[in-house]
């Protein structure tokens, strides 16, 4: 059987993570992969699995439910498929692509628009919307995948264009400087 | 994935705290240009530049556009000329000169340094020659740098030639009258020159150092004082200890910046990476001055009581971190404190907080020297020769660098304004007191012998 992907989403408490991971260990699942991420209180978890020949994607689901009943969570199981040719593969450069300056609805559709539009795929957003009078509060950075075959000028300008028209202060930089200030 | 303390400290160091690689230097050796025919020399020299240097500008302003740090000068440093150039006469240096200038202006760079000599132990026909083209070859290019080094530990003081470089800075003074003396700015005497300096105006490629190498300088003096700011406001009863290590801390990070510009500069132009020099270099802007790291410590001003004591402190600590930050450290690598180019200095100077004995005090304890100070149009040659001979006395005794950088300001004195503009900055004119015109000592010429911890074989 292929790998399987479990998502559980919802309200953040302790014991998620033993339930879930009791629940596979109870199947003779072996767990390759976790991750797991808090946005104000609601828990979102991933788990990459290789189950043995014999199990079925039901008995799964139906075990993870009923171990997981009555906290309100939502189970997704899904097998994992091979990588498809609209993935981004290859080598590629990091950039950190960083906006400061005043909360306001859509920022996130606009950036990831122009992002989307070059081709380029988004590894990791972080937006932190604090709200307040203080404009440095709201910070979002992008972290983005940048390949040779990226119009890299076109897209930095386009960014820079954009972070200007919404008065936002944009910085653009290679992962490695936060790497060198940073990691020793 | 970087958490948000990382990313916005990285950030605000090069927003706001001026971090930026003050200058990337391609060293080009010159030997193989040699001929004792002018025009083949000359042709020669501008062949090798071109070709190493072309792309230089354009790689230096990619690669700090990727980081999203400035590289802020680009800049080439070269093979002694008094050395590659020993055939030829004042004139013909003077020619050479030229040549300089204009590849410089054609490759794009700010300043071409090694229009040089070394002089330490005698003047030989081609240094001869150099020294007498530096006025008028200063005076009529803008982009060329000279250095002259007039004394080692190893070898003692070239009194000679200290005596002789005072004429010649007065000279210079006199041909750039009409720009305040702005010749000597872009002049240094030296004790102990580095090899491997990317500042300018000292920068000339060693002998021993290869035919192409890229050396950077970083900077960072907002940065260091943000962080001592930032320290005391949390824990006002900081020790010194403790400040001493927030200094290393930064200056790692520091450090480290320039390590990674310089080597992707590098090796994008094929070109060996040689050192980052660790030197705290200023500029005439507000929140990029080594003059306001001695406010941060908590002085009145640089050059009150105290100064010395942390000007050494805050040496000391941005070479320990330094030093860890890169495995290639050289140059001069130290805090600058020269006093046109420092806005906050230039103002200790104006209100009498800092004199030169005290400029001179604190070159004990920090990479350079005199460093862009203005004096009166109408010193002496031999005042100015016993000033440069002082200097040159703490560079050999104690094992290090020094250098003077000294402007006469033609029919100006203490106390007027001087400006220079751009990086050199401006400032009033500093007093020298004592300049009396009975002091014979430096006219007895010859060496002052190499001191006795010369001898170390």
């Amino acid at each position: 059987m292929e790998k399987l992907i479990i998502t559980v989403l919802g309200k953040d408490r302790p014991g998620i993570i033993a339930k879930v991971s009791a629940g596979l260990y109870a199947l003779d699942c072996n767990l390759q992969n976790v991750n797991q991420m808090i946005l104000q209180n609601e828990f979102s978890g991933f788990f990459i699995v290789e189950p043995p020949e014999t199990l079925n994607m039901e008995t799964l689901q139906q075990r993870l439910d009923r171990d997981l009943s009555g906290e309100g969570l939502q189970i997704y199981i899904d097998q994992m498929s091979p990588l498809d040719t609209k993935q981004v593969s290859g080598v590629s450069e990091t950039f950190l692509i960083t906006t400061i300056g005043p909360d306001q609805k859509g920022l996130v559709a606009r950036f990831t628009k122009i992002i989307a539009d070059h081709g380029v795929n988004v590894t990791n957003l972080t937006a932190v919307f604090k709200g307040g009078n203080d404009p440095n509060a709201n910070i979002m950075v992008y972290e983005i995948a940048v390949t040779h075959t990226t119009d890299q000028t076109h897209l930095f300008e386009a960014l820079r264009a954009k972070a200007s028209t919404l008065g936002l202060d944009i910085s653009i930089q290679h992962k490695n400087i936060f790497e060198t200030i940073n990691k020793i | 994935m970087y958490n948000e303390q990382e990313i916005l400290s990285t950030i605000e160091m090069v927003k706001n705290e001026h971090l930026d690689v003050r200058a990337v230097t391609l060293g080009i050796s010159l030997f193989d240009c040699v001929s004792d025919d002018l025009a083949v020399f000359k042709k020669n020299i501008r062949a090798k530049i071109l070709r190493n240097a072309a792309e230089l500008v354009q790689v230096c302003d990619f690669v700090g556009e990727k980081y999203g740090i400035a590289v802020v000068n680009k800049r080439i440093s070269l093979s002694p000329i008094g050395l590659v150039g020993a055939p030829f006469s004042a004139p013909q240096m003077v020619e050479i000169a030229h040549t300089l200038n204009d590849v410089a202006k054609a490759v794009n760079i700010d300043f071409m340094g090694g229009f040089s000599a070394l002089v330490e132990k005698g003047i030989a026909p081609g240094d001869r020659a150099l020294m007498d083209a530096l006025p008028q070859a200063l005076a009529q290019t803008q982009r060329l740098c000279a250095s002259v080094n007039v004394a080692t530990t190893r070898s003692g003081i070239n009194m000679d030639a200290v005596y002789e470089m005072s004429r010649v800075i007065k000279k210079s003074a006199a041909l750039t009258a009409d720009d305040d003396g702005l010749g000597c700015a872009k002049m240094c005497v030296f004790c102990n020159i580095p090899q491997d300096m990317p500042f300018m105006a000292g920068a000339y490629l060693g002998v021993g150092v290869g035919d192409a190498v890229i050396n950077v300088g970083v900077s960072g003096p907002g940065v260091v004082k943000k962080a001592i700011e930032r320290a005391l406001e949390k824990s006002p009863g900081l020790r010194l200890g403790q400040i001493a290590e927030i200094i290393k801390n930064t200056a790692c990070k520091v450090t480290r910046v320039g390590e990674l510009i310089g080597r992707e500069v590098a090796e994008t132009l094929n070109i060996r990476f040689g050192v980052v020099d660790l030197s705290l270099a200023p500029t005439p802007t507000v929140g990029d001055s080594i003059g306001e790291i001695f406010q941060a410590l908590g002085l009145t001003s640089i050059g009150v009581p105290g100064s010395t004591a942390a000007l050494a402190m805050l040496n000391d600590a941005v070479k320990k971190g330094g030093a860890f930050a890169s495995s290639h450290v050289g140059g001069l690598s130290g805090a600058f404190i020269p006093v046109t180019e420092d806005l906050n200095i230039a103002e200790a100077a104006a209100n009498g907080y800092l004199s030169i004995e005290k400029l001179e005090a604190m070159t004990c304890v920090c990479s350079v020297g005199l460093d862009m100070v203005p004096v009166p149009g109408d010193i002496t040659e031999e005042t100015l020769a016993g000033i440069i001979a002082d200097e040159m006395a703490i560079g050999m005794i104690n094992n290090k660098t020094t250098a003077t950088r000294i402007i006469p300001v033609p029919g100006k004195k203490a106390g007027e304004k001087v400006y220079f503009g751009g990086l050199l900055g401006e400032s009033q004119i500093m007093d020298v007191p004592h300049a009396e015109l009975r002091d014979t000592f430096v006219k007895q010429g010859g060496r002052i012998p190499a001191p006795i911890h010369s001898m170390k074989n």
